[in-house]
């Protein structure tokens, strides 16, 4: 492999890492900017849609149900990850409408902590549920049949499709919330919440409703997420802890409420990571220094410098600390 | 000066308390293994027939592991509520200093000296550097930005840990050279007490337990005195003390610090309790534990949130010996902390102190 499809395949690689990411960290900035609502749970919903596609995925497909039995798998359908992911995003919306109502609402006017706390307790109780329910061990949640073989790109050379697949389902859902946000009424509206919800709401717009769905999209991006993330992992009741971190980071690089900086953050965060795993180890005289065990630090550390050099993050407004 | 009076005036000196804590951590480990009263009712239940529910309760007893485990968690939650429920600041990056406390305990008790007194006091030390260094830079930003920042560099730690320092940590195996030798070279720690073996237990636990009551008058010290009243004005109102002219920033800085010297003697003490450092004692659900330990027994309070990692850790171990309810022991809890945090927000022991003065009020004695 030459030097121009190593870059390339890194860039893709990184590009695939990042939009997981981006789909979970856009979804937790618009609860967070709109809404000023700390989200400790936004994991638990990424681990909902994880288990959710599971199930949907298994139990629709033609390949691996009652119906195969019958002998009609050699249709070759394969509909159950397409019905994961169009039921699953709504199953994690109405979780989080939910959500909005009975957990979020209440503490919306107590302290930052508090919420924090509160979604916490929340997440744990989720996790705890799915150990309970499907027991502590990794799942695997097998790639949609159609999407599971490698293409052969220009450049890059082989590349697995399912990848491709999860840069393109990203790229699409961001652009059609960027488009709810930016040029429709609801999101006029929800912006403008954001900046004075007292004005907004003596004008006569009733905003509990806005909040609701504001909750509930960011919600299901999450449960996209783990319908498209799942896949490329082992699915367990950890993986929701794990990931939110990473996501929580990419918000605050990016820079609260600003969804652009949420995918700037997404991106550069999996860039660190892919790049770092794909370096070459370095060898000065005796001493090798090996990149891939950093990959992880690499990240952390991006976005310690990132804030606290610019502690609003990357595309956020200077605010009081 | 009527009864009650005196009794408030005996109960706010320093001495006494410290005499409380001491005769309370002694009796501690003789209540989880052969309390007498439960060795009744165990008995009454077996001669009554019912085998069954005096089996559940004879599970109940034996935990000598228990107390010291409990001591150890409860000096963390301890110093973790100093910086919670005291100054207001939500840390999620606890593990850090739990975790390097342990850590380098565990080098230093591998390569330099296995004295269990050194290596307490080598834990703690880096512990509180590491508390300086993430302090300074966390304390940067306030609010959820700072809760973020914690979660950010522990989480830093504990990859550090898993694999670029894999040579020190010995990476996911954790660490396992530990070698604990006697105390002042004479008392394995694994040996049973001199006096009162069986009502108190092994020198291990009499070593956790002083440790605990120092811990505890270092605590109550700060807390009560003029320093530990800033930390509580921060919490009521943070612009107002910056006005008085307080240097915020500055008791923010070492109130983080102080909770990481806990943290950091709580490590070490864990890593000599098991004689093993796993490498989950620097993920941030470590540090999540702490803070479920301490919102459930109480912020702001001394005592509750020792009292909340009893409770945590009876029922991550008894209770999960339980038939049906034991394999839900972390969703119950879980359920608990949420209940807490909605409706009681001072916890356990905040509940149990509101209580005692509706009584006392009723009561009518003043």
């Amino acid at each position: 492999m030459s030097l121009a499809a190593d870059i390339a395949s890194v860039l893709l690689n990184s590009l695939q890492t990042g939009a997981i990411y981006v789909l979970l960290a856009v979804g937790l900035s618009i609860i967070l900017g709109t809404l000023k609502f700390v989200n400790f749970a936004h994991g638990a919903l990424y681990l909902i849609g994880a288990y959710a596609g599971i199930l949907i995925a298994g139990e629709m497909s033609l390949s691996n149900g009652k119906l195969q039995e019958w002998g009609m798998s050699t249709i070759g359908l394969d509909l159950g990850y397409a019905a994961a992911l169009i039921l699953v995003p709504i199953l994690v919306f109405v979780i989080g409408l939910l959500m909005e109502r009975f957990v979020a609402r209440p503490f919306y006017d107590r302290p930052d902590t508090d919420q924090i706390l509160v979604t916490f307790g929340l997440a744990v109780i989720v996790q705890e549920l799915f150990r309970a329910m499907f027991g502590g061990n990794s799942q695997n949640f097998s790639q949609p049949k159609w999407a599971s073989g490698a293409v052969n790109l220009p450049v890059v050379g082989n590349f697995p499709e399912w990848r491709l697949w999860v840069i393109g389902i990203t790229a699409l859902l961001v652009i059609l919330v960027i488009g709810l946000i930016e040029y429709t009424d609801f999101g006029l509206i929800v912006r403008a919440g954001t900046l004075d919800s007292e004005m907004v709401r003596l004008l006569g717009v009733r905003l509990d409703r806005q909040y609701l769905i504001v909750f509930g999209i960011g919600a299901a991006l999450a449960g996209v997420a783990g319908v498209v993330g799942g896949p490329l992992e082992l699915v367990n009741p950890n993986v929701g802890t794990g990931i939110l971190v990473p996501a929580f980071i990419t918000v605050v690089i990016g820079g609260v409420g600003s969804t652009r900086g949420a995918i700037v953050g997404g991106l550069l965060l999996g860039f660190v990571e892919s790049t770092l795993i794909a370096l070459p180890s370095l060898t000065i005289g005796s001493f090798t220094l090996n990149f891939a065990p950093w990959s992880q630090v690499g990240m952390y550390a991006v976005a310690a410098v990132v804030l606290l050099v610019r502690p609003q993050g990357l595309f956020g407004k200077e605010v009081e600390a | 000066m009527s009864l009650a009076q005196t009794w408030d005036s005996i109960k706010e000196r320093e001495l006494f308390v410290m005499g409380a804590v001491l005769v309370v951590f002694a009796v501690f480990p003789y209540l989880l293994t052969d309390f007498f009263v439960m060795n009744m009712v165990v008995e009454s239940l077996e001669s009554a027939g019912m085998e069954g529910i005096a089996g559940l309760l004879d599970n109940m007893r034996g935990w000598d592991e228990l107390a010291s485990l409990i001591l150890i968690w409860g000096i963390f939650a301890m110093g973790y509520d100093l910086l919670l429920g005291y100054t207001g600041l939500l840390s999620f990056g606890h593990a850090a200093f739990w975790g390097v406390g342990a850590y380098s305990a565990g080098y230093f008790s591998a390569h330099v000296s296995s004295s269990p007194i050194l290596i307490v006091v080598v834990g703690t030390v880096v512990a509180v550097l590491t508390a300086w260094l993430l302090g300074y830079l966390s304390l940067r930003r306030g609010g959820i930005y700072f809760t973020i920042l914690t979660l950010v560099f522990a989480q830093m730690m504990f990859y550090l840990a898993s694999s670029p320092l894999s040579f020190i940590t010995n990476g996911e195996n954790g660490f396992t050279n530990m070698k604990v030798g006697e105390l002042f070279g004479t008392y394995d720690l694994g040996s049973e007490f001199i006096v009162l073996g069986d009502f108190i237990g092994g020198w291990l636990y009499v070593f956790v337990a002083i440790i605990g009551v120092i811990c505890v008058g270092i605590a109550y010290r700060i807390l009560n005195s003029p320093y530990g009243l800033v930390f509580h004005a921060i919490h009521e109102n943070e612009q107002r003390a910056e006005f008085v002219g307080l240097n915020v920033g500055r008791y923010k800085l070492m109130s983080f610090v102080i909770s990481g010297f806990f943290a950091g003697v709580a490590g070490s003490l864990f890593a000599i309790h098991g004689s093993y450092v796993p490498l989950e004692s620097l993920y941030w659900t470590t540090s999540g534990e702490v803070v479920i330990m301490s919102i459930l027994g109480g912020t702001g309070s001394l005592f509750g949130p020792i009292f909340g990692a009893g409770v945590y850790l009876y029922i991550e171990n008894v209770v999960v010996s339980l038939p049906v309810i034991g394999d839900f022991w972390h969703l119950i809890l879980g359920v608990v902390f949420v209940i807490t945090i909605a409706f009681f927000p001072s916890g356990v022991w905040g509940a149990i102190t509101k209580i005692r003065s509706l009584v006392r009020r009723s009561g009518g004695d003043r």
